[in-house]
């Protein structure tokens, strides 16, 4: 839905997540407006349509008030003028209560405590909630995060609706069109030049439509104008992407579009994480979860559980030389992992993303084991197939034991090389990232937990009875365990491009070659995306193991 | 017909519906941007559903910011955006003209007229009109100096349709110097050498021309000076940070102790690219009061600045790649890819570098530089949406400036030019046309009108008598425009109102294609969408 989400709002408060030897400003920025008054708002750019906003302004609430309405405040003309207003997204209940509580923070303070105050809340809460469970429209209807005048973009003159805006071609020239690229870039440019020690680029795109276009376009510009850092690249999409298609036209042209997107996106990034299965619901990653795939507020929460998971060793504060933090361990950068996962001995740099939400408790008799308990929100691999030159880096934080409490970062290793010993094949090599923190689940976090899922995350025997699905209300956390991998599973996610782009983009007389020329591909461009596929997919194949000396 | 047959639902509008509905879309995008036109057209202000607002008296900005949903519409829409980007103006002239060009076909259509013919009319028209242009044209002579003047007549009749008449001629003095400043003769004019900065601070009154360059950033270390002269500028593009190397990052290394070594080893090569900027540093600037700045499109990591300011050095870091070729021409100097080839010849000099600080947002100033061919036009305003008006202003300001020194001609405005085309096409073309094809030469006559008539109307005038009179005046063979004030006839030369001439030639080529087109349709087929809803 939104081209470069932000991720899950940051905590506060609570006992875990006061000391977690994180580093928030990895992510976020601190600043200040021309006033003088401090901000805190995420290294973030953001690009989506024009009105993708809903109630929020491009230029964020911080750095400039309220514009006047008035026809009088226009200084640079001195003839007629006329005003022409659109009808007002309305803020929902969730997002009034934010501004309730900026507003009244001071006045709240001095009346706490009072039961009868508390009582209320809570009644705010649960209709809060349930006007988020109904009434999402826009990703901005459960932001709480504050944004920078910088941060939000928004494409003009597109004239199409989300619907039209469906193929690599419609987004084709938006990035060159009218400065907007230029614009764009000096955006990010601006993020980039307050960083001393840059890690790299997170890079979310919907690869499912015209964006794929408008992000290979900036990742092109991006990875030329800022060489030698690296790009983690997350292609997802959400479930409807995978229906309304309603003829066999449409379909081809889907499917060429995932092929090409998919190979000029990989060509501008160091590691690609394809995610968005068909049916998250129907899926094994949602088991204890209670997912409606109508809603991309309930798929987009759990996906972007799994990034903020998976990003948690770049925002780990590196230990001293010889200091050993009891909260977090394996702290890694963004190249580093990158480096990792692409550079060993597959050489493949299309990772797949595996999760476990909540992750299992540790140290129990029938014990499933986390390796077991993880399951892929990448489509179209091949399950169960291990491998012995895949190489893995798995996040887990908030994990729990058996009898409740927190497993201790020891706790969790011990856990995990178990796991491994008692798997037939072990990858070629693997790294593990652990902190005590787990993910919180405040209030705007829809509910997307099933009956089995007790107030910490931790997964009971029996289903609680009378309740359908829980959220911020009944669970306070989560254990997430989230794993990255290389691995020759995700050949027939390569493949199935790679046939479609010859089926029906290079093949003599398919209808594809005219379509793709219609996105601006000439026939030896076609010819190339096909032969790199190929190369991709053809690493990725059983080569005869290196043979022992014995022959 | 088989698609209908395949879907039952798929509306299929028949040619003459069809046609109508091309018509009426034509005519509402004109009724939108019409009020739009000239010096007294009325401005917009734009509130979007979250509040934000876009102010606009330009058609280009305000298409933009429409949410067309209409096919028709939005063809008409891509043509006149696309005009905008070939020339830089007459995106609401595009619209009108091709909104007046189907509106007049209607009456001929409603008689039973084939729309083939009035097509064939329009062809023939559009070339006597070019024609025409071509005689009608002021030609003027682009020596190795420009005449002034008469760029800025054309500047400030582009500008006073946007903005007040004194921020206007303000603004008119400031977008002429800037274009002459980066002007090379012989050579196309690269309007990105003009840098357009903002600064929400103050009045729009403060927008000024700085003869050098704005960066939108600052030194990230306390100890640099924050206000230097006589500065050496050094502008490149080497990496002062450490990066991590693919060895380094791998697990390549047996021990700590070995990954240290290798850190080590590659922070050293980071310093010795420092030390020999210090180097070259320390050899020019030898009298006391000389300073050094470093300007680089790379990173400069904390420890490298240390050492740079240790050094008595400003360095700035992440310089857009667009003012490395700005620095360049705005203080000489060459733009060094690496420190190997260090020399004296490399460096830029300005007689004032300062920085100006406003909440968390930098900016530095490079100015009193020699003979600059690479300026900034600075923009202050109260808020962005001023601003941004603003700034559409002086780019199209800025195009009109650059397109009459390559025209090296402009076209008598006021709707002096439209007047005359339409009574030549009248009266000497319409005769050698044979058949009804006459009829779609005087459509496209007549639709030519619609600039004069619209100035007429958003000056509160009565459109009738005002045409009528400069017909009047055109019989007698006196080329005038309109009096925006008076109604009267005037002189366009004596008020110095002029139009570009590529914008008006872009307009009469692209305006009837579309419309042809539009005309030209069957039959509309399209499953699945109601397409008689109002866009």
């Amino acid at each position: 839905m939104d081209e470069l989400l932000g991720l899950a709002e940051e905590n506060n408060g609570d006992p875990v997540y006061k000391n977690t030897d994180m580093d928030m400003d990895v992510f976020y920025r601190a600043g200040e407006t021309h006033q003088g008054i401090p901000t805190y708002t995420p290294r973030l750019l953001s690009i989506d349509m024009q009105g993708a906003l809903g109630s929020l302004r491009a230029s964020g609430s911080l750095y400039e008030g309220v514009p006047s309405l008035d026809a009088s405040s226009v200084v640079t003309w001195k003839g007629k003028s006329t005003k022409h207003v659109s009808e007002p997204h309305k803020k929902n209940l969730f997002l009034q209560s934010l501004e309730d509580e900026d507003e009244s923070l001071s006045y709240c303070n001095e009346l706490a405590g009072g039961i009868e105050d508390n009582q209320t809340q809570e009644d705010k809460d649960k209709q809060c909630v349930d006007c988020l469970e109904n009434g999402v429209e826009f990703w901005t209807d459960y932001s709480k995060v504050h944004f920078h005048p910088q941060s939000l973009f928004e494409l003009n003159g597109l004239w199409r609706g989300p619907h039209e805006f469906n193929n690599y071609g419609t987004g084709r020239e938006v990035f060159s069109e009218c400065l907007q690229g230029e614009e764009i870039s000096t955006r990010l440019r601006f993020f980039v030049e307050e960083c001393d020690h840059m890690q790299g680029f997170q890079f979310i795109v919907d690869d499912s439509g015209g964006f794929s276009s408008v992000a290979a376009e900036f990742l092109e510009q991006i990875s030329d104008e800022y060489r030698n850092i690296p790009i983690l690249l997350y292609a997802a999409r959400g479930p409807d992407s995978y229906t309304n298609i309603p003829s066999w036209k449409a379909s081809m042209s889907k499917n060429l579009h995932d092929a090409i997107s998919f190979s000029r996106l990989s060509s501008f990034c160091n590691l690609m994480v394809p995610l968005g299965l068909p049916s998250l619901s129907q899926s094994d990653a949602s088991r204890f979860l209670c997912v409606d795939d109508a809603k991309p507020f309930h798929t987009s929460a759990v996906y972007a559980a799994a990034l903020h998971s998976i990003s948690l060793p770049f925002r780990m504060m590196l230990p001293g030389p010889s200091a050993n933090s009891e909260l977090i361990a394996g702290a890694l950068d963004i190249g580093t992992m990158t480096q990792m996962l692409s550079g060993q001995a597959w050489q493949n740099m299309v990772t797949i993303l595996d999760m476990a939400m909540p992750s299992p408790l540790i140290g129990e008799r029938n014990e499933v084991g986390l390796h077991r308990s993880l399951r892929s929100l990448t489509p179209n691999i091949a399950e169960g197939s291990e491998d012995r030159r895949g190489v893995e880096t798995m996040v887990i934080h908030g994990a729990l034991l058996s009898g409740g409490s927190r497993a201790s970062i020891h706790q969790v290793k011990n856990s995990i090389e178990y796991g491994y010993q008692n798997q037939a094949i072990r990858p070629l090599f693997s790294h593990l990232s652990t902190s005590l923190c787990p993910l919180p689940i405040p209030l705007p976090f829809p509910s997307i937990f099933g009956n089995r899922i007790g107030g910490y995350g931790e997964i009971l025997e029996e289903p609680i009875f009378g309740v359908r699905a829980r959220g911020s209300l009944g669970v306070s956390s989560i254990p997430m365990a989230t794993r990255l991998r290389s691995s020759k599973a995700i050949l027939p996610f390569i493949e199935k491009r790679l046939a479609d782009i010859r089926k029906l983009g290079t093949a003599r007389g398919s209808y594809g070659v005219e379509l793709l020329q219609s996105w601006g591909f000439q026939k030896d461009e076609v010819d190339d995306m096909a032969e790199g596929l190929a190369k991709m997919a053809h690493a990725l194949k059983d080569q005869p193991e290196i043979s022992s000396d014995s022959d | 017909m088989s698609l209908r047959v395949l879907n039952p639902n798929a509306e299929v509008l028949n040619k003459s519906a069809a046609l109508h509905m091309n018509i009426n879309a034509a005519k509402g995008l004109q009724d939108v941007l019409k009020t739009n036109l000239g010096p007294k057209g009325t401005i917009k202000m734009l509130v979007g559903g979250a509040g934000d607002i876009k102010l606009t008296k330009d058609g280009n900005t305000l298409l933009k910011e429409m949410q067309i949903q209409n096919p028709t519409a939005i063809m008409i829409a891509r043509t006149a955006v696309a005009q905008d980007d070939v020339s830089g103006d007459g995106t609401t002239s595009t619209v009108l003209f091709i909104g007046e060009l189907m509106k007049q076909s209607e009456r001929y259509i409603d008689e039973g007229m084939h729309p083939r013919v009035l097509v064939d009319g329009f062809e023939i028209a559009k070339r006597a009109t070019l024609e025409f242009l071509e005689k009608f044209q002021t030609p003027v002579v682009m020596g190795d100096e420009p005449d002034k003047e008469i760029l800025k007549m054309v500047a400030r009749t582009t500008l006073r349709t946007k903005l007040y008449e004194a921020l206007a001629d303000q603004l008119t003095d400031i977008v002429v110097n800037a274009v002459l400043c980066i002007r090379k003769p012989d050579e196309p004019i690269d309007l990105f050498m003009v840098e357009i900065m903002h600064m929400r601070h103050k009045f729009d009154v403060d927008t000024r021309l700085v003869e050098g360059l704005v960066l939108d950033h600052g030194s990230r270390h306390p100890d640099m000076k924050r206000r230097a002269e006589n500065c050496h500028i050094l502008t490149c593009n080497v990496s002062l940070e450490y990066e991590k190397s693919e060895i380094n990052a791998g697990f390549f290394y047996s021990n700590a102790e070995q990954r240290e070594k290798m850190v080590a080893a590659e922070r050293r090569q980071v310093d010795e690219r420092v030390n020999k900027i210090i180097e070259l540093k320390n050899k020019v600037c030898t009298v006391t009061d000389d300073n050094f700045v470093v300007i680089n499109q790379k990173g400069i990591d904390p420890p490298s600045l240390d050492l740079l300011a240790k050094a008595g050095i400003i360095a700035l870091r992440r310089a857009k790649r667009r003012n490395m070729e700005r620095l360049v021409l705005a203080c000489g100097g060459e733009a060094v890819n690496s420190v190997d080839d260090l020399s004296p010849e490399c460096l830029g000099w300005a007689g004032l570098v300062y920085e100006h600080v406003l909440g968390e947002e930098k900016y530095t100033f490079v100015e009193n530089v020699r003979n600059p061919s690479s300026c900034t036009i600075l923009i202050k305003g109260p808020n962005d949406h001023t601003i941004a008006q603003i700034k559409d202003a002086v780019r199209d300001g800025l195009r009109s400036v650059k397109n009459t020194i390559e025209d090296e001609a402009v076209i008598l405005g006021a709707g002096a030019f439209e007047v005359a085309a339409r009574q030549h096409l009248v009266n000497n073309i319409k005769k050698t046309v044979h058949g009804r094809a006459q009829l779609g030469v005087e459509a496209f006559a007549d639709a030519l009108l619609v600039v004069p008539k619209t100035l007429a109307e958003n000056s509160g005038l009565d459109t009738q008598d005002a045409l009528i009179g400069l017909q009047a005046e055109h019989d007698k063979g006196n080329i005038v425009g309109l009096n925006h004030h008076t109604g009267e006839p005037i002189d366009p030369q004596m008020e110095g109102i002029f139009d570009n001439y590529s914008v008006k030639r872009q307009i009469i080529n692209s305006g009837p294609v579309i419309a042809s087109q539009l005309l030209l349709v069957d039959e509309v087929i399209r499953a699945g969408r109601n397409m008689r809803k109002p866009t």
